[in-house]
C-alpha cells in the first residue's frame, strides 16, 4: 500500500480521522521509509513554527496597542487622511442612517416608475430561466463574464470569489450578488452562465469583502465536487477572461 | 447584537502578539510586519459594525489582515513598486528583533513562496489552525488548501536545504 504525500502530511499535522490514522501508524511500524517522510513533515513543522515563535514574546510598541484599542488612530480612506472617529460603531451608525435615507428616497423614486419590480421576490433579473435552466442575466451575466476577482472593487454589485475548470473542461466561478444577497456558483456552459446552485448569505452591511464572499459551505462543497485540478491564479483568470471563457 | 466597541479594543489588544507574529509571516521584517497589523486594525475598526458578538475574533482578525496583505501587494504591483533588497538597509532583513537567524533563513524562503502557499504555510504551520479553519479561512475548498500547503511545504524543504527528493510535491 503506497501513501501520496497529502496523506502523510495530514498524518504528521494530526488531520487524519481514527480510522486513517491507526491504518498509517501501523503502516510506519512495518516500513521505515514512510516514518521517515512523516518525521520530515514533522520536522519542518516544527522548524517553521519555532522560527516564528519568539515574535509572540516581543514587547509591544504603545502606540500599536493605541491604535488597537481604536483610539487616536489615522486612517487612510479612499486616498485621503482623515481623523479616526474616538467612537467608532457610533460613526458607522450615522453613516449607515444618512445611506437608508438615500435608499429610501431611491426607493420611493423607484416605487412610482417601477412598482412592479418591487412586488417580485428577486429585486433583479440576474437569475433568468432559459430552456428549463437558471442561467445568469442582468448584472451578474455581465459580471461573470467581465470582471476579475484580482481587480474588482470590494463594494461591487458583484463579488467574484474562485474561478476554476470543471472536470469536463469549462470554466465555473464563484459569485456573491450583492443586493439578492445570494451566492452561487456559476458555470459557462454554450456562451452562458448556468447556475447549478445558489444559496442565501447574509452580507450584513456589506462594504467589505472579508464579510461579503463568505461562502456558504454548501457552495464550497459543490466547488470541490467539480474542480479540476487547482483554482485559477489571477493570470489564468485574466487570460481566460481575455479568451472569452473558450475552452482551449 | 453588538459587542461594546471597548471591548473589541480590549480583545485586539490581547491578540496584538499572534496578530504580530502572523503579519510577521507575511512579511520580511518586524517593520513591515507591524505596519501590516495597523493597517488591519484600522480596517477592522472601519468595518466594525460587521462583527458578529460570539463571532471568533482571531478568525475575523486574521482575515482581514490577509485581505489588507493581499491589497497592499496588488497595489504595489500596481505602482510598479518592488520590495527592498536584502542588503538596502533601510529596514535589514536582520534587524535586532529578529531573534534568531532561524527566524532570517524560514522567513527568506516564506518570501519566495507564491501567495497562496505562503497562506495556507502561516495559518496551519505558525498559527496552528486546522486544514479546515485555514480553508474557511481562505475560501476555499479543503483539498486547494491541502494541495497549497503540501507544494508550500516542499518548496520550503528545498529552499532550507532539506532536498528535493526527500519531499516529493506529488504522490510516487
Amino acid at each position: 500500500m503506497s501513501y501520496d504525500d497529502e496523506t502523510l502530511m495530514a498524518y504528521a499535522d494530526g488531520e487524519l480521522d481514527e480510522v486513517q490514522r491507526a491504518e498509517l501508524a501501523a503502516a510506519i511500524a512495518r516500513d521505515p521509509e514512510l516514518a521517515r517522510r512523516v518525521e520530515q513533515h514533522r520536522a519542518l513543522r516544527a522548524e517553521v513554527s519555532r522560527a516564528f515563535a519568539g515574535v509572540k514574546e516581543l514587547p509591544i510598541p504603545g502606540s500599536l496597542e493605541a491604535i488597537a484599542r481604536g483610539a487616536a488612530a489615522r486612517v487612510e480612506y479612499r486616498g485621503k487622511v482623515v481623523p479616526f472617529p474616538a467612537h467608532p460603531a457610533r460613526a458607522t451608525a450615522s453613516a449607515w442612517r444618512a445611506r437608508e435615507w438615500i435608499a429610501m428616497a431611491a426607493s420611493l423614486v423607484l416605487g412610482v416608475f417601477l412598482s412592479w419590480r418591487l412586488l417580485s421576490p428577486l429585486d433583479s433579473d440576474i437569475l433568468v430561466v432559459a430552456n428549463g435552466s437558471l442561467v445568469a442575466g442582468g448584472a451578474l451575466a455581465t459580471a461573470l463574464d467581465s470582471n476579475l476577482a484580482s481587480e474588482q472593487a470590494d463594494d461591487g454589485a458583484v463579488l467574484i470569489g474562485l474561478t476554476f475548470r470543471r472536470q469536463d473542461g469549462g470554466f465555473c466561478r464563484s459569485f456573491v450578488a450583492r443586493e439578492s444577497a445570494i451566492a452561487g456558483l456559476a458555470c459557462r456552459r454554450n456562451d452562458e452562465w448556468h447556475i447549478p446552485v445558489t444559496h442565501s448569505v447574509n452580507l450584513q452591511g456589506g462594504g467589505m469583502r472579508q464579510a461579503a464572499a463568505a461562502m456558504p459551505p454548501a457552495i464550497l462543497m459543490e466547488i470541490e465536487a467539480r474542480l479540476d485540478g487547482e483554482p485559477l491564479d489571477a493570470v489564468a483568470e485574466k487570460a481566460a477572461r481575455d479568451a472569452n471563457w473558450a475552452v482551449r | 447584537m453588538t459587542v461594546g466597541s471597548e471591548e473589541i479594543g480590549e480583545r485586539i489588544v490581547e491578540l496584538l502578539p499572534r496578530l504580530r507574529r502572523f503579519a510577521r509571516t507575511l512579511s520580511r521584517n518586524q517593520h513591515d510586519a507591524d505596519d501590516l497589523v495597523q493597517s488591519a486594525i484600522e480596517r477592522a475598526w472601519r468595518h466594525v459594525d460587521q462583527f458578529e458578538a460570539g463571532a471568533n475574533l482571531a478568525s475575523w482578525m486574521f482575515g482581514i489582515m490577509k485581505n489588507a496583505w493581499i491589497d497592499n501587494r496588488r497595489s504595489c504591483a500596481r505602482r510598479g513598486e518592488v520590495a527592498l533588497p536584502e542588503d538596502s538597509g533601510e529596514h535589514p532583513a536582520m534587524d535586532p528583533t529578529d531573534l534568531n537567524a532561524n527566524l532570517w533563513s524560514v522567513s527568506e524562503a516564506m518570501d519566495k513562496l507564491p501567495e497562496e502557499q505562503r497562506l495556507a504555510v502561516a495559518l496551519v504551520l505558525v498559527e496552528g489552525l486546522s486544514y479546515k479553519e485555514a480553508a474557511q479561512l481562505l475560501d476555499v475548498p479543503m483539498g486547494t488548501l491541502t494541495s497549497r500547503l503540501a507544494r508550500g511545504r516542499a518548496a520550503l524543504a528545498t529552499a532550507l536545504g532539506k532536498g528535493t527528493n526527500d519531499v516529493p510535491v506529488t504522490a510516487p
